[in-house]
């Protein structure tokens, strides 16, 4: 507000005037029909669906007799839902190890790889990165074929090795593991990288005086290496988070016997395209929504907290 | 420092080793013999070197279309990302205009929200406009990438301002100076944002299959997965070379243009 009685008082004085008029014209007008532009854009592929998913969850509707306002209903339905609840359980336990396990093994090696350089780490990244870059259908059709529990590639390189042949996806109890573990393969790459490149940015000169107190490897990465990388792993978790809750060809092609690996993802895309019950849906989807939501503020108070640490 | 050295190596062949197992049973099964491949317990080294498996991909129109499909759209969906977010940045970083924080805030505000939520709805709405079983359902939701403006306005704002000044003196229009000056600049990050949108289009599954259900429109993706279930058997045979042709794109842009991945994920990562 001040600064605008500022301005019409500076554009009284007269000769500035014309400044002001400047300033009037510096208005875009590219600008702001990039701005108008993307505005509609954002209108129709966003607010628009976004509204309609809201409007959906308060509906009935399944496609044939026209929607009918049911109000709490789909979300009251949700508490009631032992399939729903199943899926959360399934989601969460995923989500938590897949990102606990993948950071970790990260780190390390992104630690390890910065210990190298020029083409050797560059060899490196590039092995661990191919999975990122391949389709992922390809790579969840690789792995159910390396998943077959009836002489397939893991378990006759288990049995080489006098393991017991393990029943892989036909165990309701191992199924989610093993698309833990092909997802922790698909997406380390790019944790790698990412970690690679924090730890790039730590100033050498802290490494090099720790080195020369007599600092080992192990020191370096506990007391320099981890405290400085907090923002960039904070950061990594939050879009983990985000990337896990809608994985979903995995779980499709991947699927343990029941509903023992059948995602939030998974069931809001079997309740909306497959028993087409949309409003209830829409509700299990606007439940990720919010779920993700407070993850990520959650997160990104302690993305605040690493900062200023 | 030396032991540590050979430590380091040690370690890291043995992992990278566990990261490429899957891929090396994929390029081998692909040189096996129809029978080969699906005889259990499956051998790693083909009984027999072949590549047969290629020709029966070859004879296989509905992989060949999908093939091209998926190209050409994800070529159409680059274009596009590319051009809309350079603007879409340089509007952001450099140009006034009323609401321009509040529209970009409101931009990325979008991310917030997960595809999941959207698809219910976004899926009716291509219905009302007919857009079911037509490619605009798939490229009008990717061709704007919230993700590529503010990559790009993240990078144009810290092209020096005497540039953009001196051309706007020297009587530049704004679009000019985006083609002539903003554009050539933006280069490096570009080519970044090229890679990771031609991957992601390249590899779309959920949304292609939601919009897309007639044989000659599907992408490479959808038409792999049909293979697993044609007549209630799964087509290893036609899954293996087809999945290792379908790598092909993705890695030799992966190894042609490694440096700008990592410079990519570092931009996109540490600005977050």
């Amino acid at each position: 507000m001040n600064t605008l009685f500022d301005a019409v008082a500076f554009a009284r004085k007269g000769p500035l005037s014309k400044l002001n008029f400047a300033r009037r014209d510096m208005t875009s007008r590219l600008g702001l029909a990039v701005g108008i532009g993307l505005l509609i854009y954002y209108l129709f592929v966003f607010f628009v669906p976004f509204a309609i998913a809201v409007w959906l969850s308060f509906q009935n509707w399944d496609f044939i007799v026209d929607p009918k306002f049911v109000g709490m209903r789909n979300y009251l339905r949700m508490f009631n839902d032992n399939y729903f609840w199943q899926a959360v359980r399934v989601t969460v336990t995923f989500s938590a190890i897949e990102i606990t396990v993948a950071m970790i093994i990260g780190l390390i090696l992104a630690f390890l790889l910065s210990r190298l350089r020029g083409f050797k780490q560059r060899f490196y990244l590039a092995l661990f990165y191919l999975p990122v870059v391949v389709p992922s259908v390809v790579s969840v059709l690789l792995w159910r074929w390396l998943f077959i529990s009836d002489g397939g590639a893991f378990n006759v390189l288990l049995t080489s090795v006098g393991l017991p042949a393990q029943p892989f996806l036909l165990s309701a109890d191992q199924a989610l593991y093993c698309i833990i573990v092909m997802v922790i393969w698909t997406f380390l790459g790019g944790i790698i990288v990412l970690f690679l490149a924090g730890i790039n940015d730590i100033p050498e000169h802290l490494m090099e005086a720790a080195m020369l107190d007599g600092a080992g490897l192990l020191r370096q990465f506990w007391s320099i290496v981890l405290p400085l990388l907090r923002p960039v792993i904070v950061y990594q978790a939050v879009v983990s988070v985000i990337g896990t809750f809608q994985l979903f060809e995995q779980f499709v092609f991947l699927s343990g016997p029941g509903f023992s690996t059948r995602t939030l993802a998974v069931y809001t895309y079997q309740l909306g395209f497959k028993s087409l019950d949309l409003g209830y849906g829409a509700a299990v989807s606007m439940f990720i929504f919010v779920m993700l939501l407070v993850a990520t503020v959650l997160q990104l108070r302690r993305y605040r907290d690493a900062i200023e640490y | 420092m030396h032991p540590f050295h050979l430590a380091i190596i040690v370690i890291l062949s043995a992992l990278a080793l566990l990261m490429v197992y899957p891929f090396v049973w994929l390029v081998f099964s692909s040189f096996k013999t129809a029978k080969d491949i699906v005889t259990l317990p499956v051998q790693l080294f083909p009984r027999e070197w072949t590549l047969l498996s290629f020709q029966r991909v070859l004879a296989t129109p509905d992989l060949l279309r999908a093939y091209v499909n998926s190209l050409g759209l994800s070529f159409v969906i680059v274009a596009l990302v590319l051009v809309t977010s350079s603007l879409g940045g340089y509007v952001f970083a450099r140009l006034r205009f009323p609401g321009r924080e509040i529209i970009f805030l409101i931009i990325l505000s979008t991310t917030m929200v997960p595809f999941i939520t959207l698809l219910i709805p976004l899926y009716l709405m291509m219905q009302w406009f007919g857009l079911i079983n037509s490619y605009l359902a798939i490229i009008i939701p990717s061709a704007i990438s919230s993700f590529g403006i503010f990559l790009c306005r993240q990078f144009i704002s810290v092209i020096p301002r005497d540039l953009y000044e001196a051309a706007k003196i020297d009587g530049c229009g704004d679009f000019a100076i985006y083609l002539s000056i903003i554009l050539p600049l933006t280069k490096p990050v570009l080519s970044a944002l090229a890679i990771f949108t031609f991957l992601s289009a390249f590899n779309a599954y959920l949304w292609p299959l939601v919009v897309l259900n007639e044989d000659r429109l599907f992408t490479l993706p959808i038409a792999l997965t049909k293979l697993l279930s044609t007549y209630g058997v799964t087509n290893y045979d036609l899954i293996m070379p087809a999945s290792l042709l379908a790598c092909l794109p993705a890695v030799v842009v992966f190894l042609v243009f490694q440096r700008n991945f990592v410079q990519g994920i570092a931009l996109s990562g540490l600005k977050g």
